[in-house]
């Protein structure tokens, strides 16, 4: 995952736009023309105190002064770290949402087969494999990291969560129709 | 994104799955029909059309912000 923004300086006092990405590898590029490997002094920050390795370091939560961050953990989390910026626009997956829904269908699941199979030995062995067979349980992890930046807009989703979910329901509505409900 | 009202697993393999595991546990569908009261079904049905709904609106919301 590339994250890409630009950040410029507001009302033209300076003509030095910056661009910062980073690549999958969480290498820091600076598009400033000097060769100043990631710790540029010509732009708008005199100096950066972000620390781009934490990318690379999935168990690491480093907490910093001025710093806002926002962490979900479920099935999947989910890191943004917005420092020194203004006007940044963040949209999210209802994280909660879908994991309330998911072990909602799950639920349903295990109560049709209790019901169907009356036999409550049979019923959590099937129920068990069927789980087994159809969650798809994945740790979907994102972190995303806005410096230095102004009027960016950042969208995420969890699509494995969404897959998993939609799964579920097939699953849900196989059942259904072969005990003759819908 | 991929699309989400489209089905993620074909039907067949969740209806082969489903009667595999039936099988290998000794239940025949015939026998579950008969254990469901009319009463029990419809709560049932109401159920799943309740989830169903909700599971087109997670879909719906997830699209929108992914625009």
């Amino acid at each position: 995952m590339a994250v890409y923004r630009i950040s410029r300086a507001p009302y033209g006092y300076s003509r030095k736009n910056k661009h910062f990405y980073l690549d999958s590898e969480g290498r820091h590029k600076c598009s400033c023309g000097n060769n100043c490997s990631g710790k540029c002094k010509h732009g708008l920050s005199s100096k950066p105190e972000f620390n781009y390795k934490l990318d690379n370091n999935n168990d690491e939560t480093v907490s910093q002064e001025g710093s806002e961050y926002a962490f979900m953990d479920q099935e999947s989390a989910e890191l943004i770290w917005v420092k020194e910026s203004c006007d940044i626009v963040i949209n999210t997956t209802d994280t909660q949402a879908g994991v309330s829904l998911q072990a909602g269908l799950q639920l349903a699941i295990a109560l049709v087969l209790r019901i169907t199979i009356g036999d409550t030995d049979r019923s959590e062995a099937v129920s068990q494999e069927l789980m087994q067979q159809f969650d798809m349980t994945q740790s979907n992890k994102q972190k995303i990291y806005i410096y230095n930046t102004k009027d960016a807009n950042i969208t995420t989703t969890d699509t494995d969560l969404a897959i998993n979910i939609q799964v579920l329901l097939q699953l849900l509505v196989a059942l259904t129709v072969i005990v003759d409900i819908l | 994104m991929s699309d989400a009202s489209k089905p993620m697993v074909p039907e067949k393999v969740v209806e082969l799955a489903v009667d595999s595991i039936f099988k290998k546990n000794g239940i025949k569908p015939e026998e579950l029909k008969k254990n469901l009261t009319d009463e029990q079904k419809k709560v049932l049905r109401e159920m799943v059309e309740d989830l169903k709904k909700q599971v087109d609106q997670f879909n719906s919301r997830n699209n929108e912000t992914s625009e």
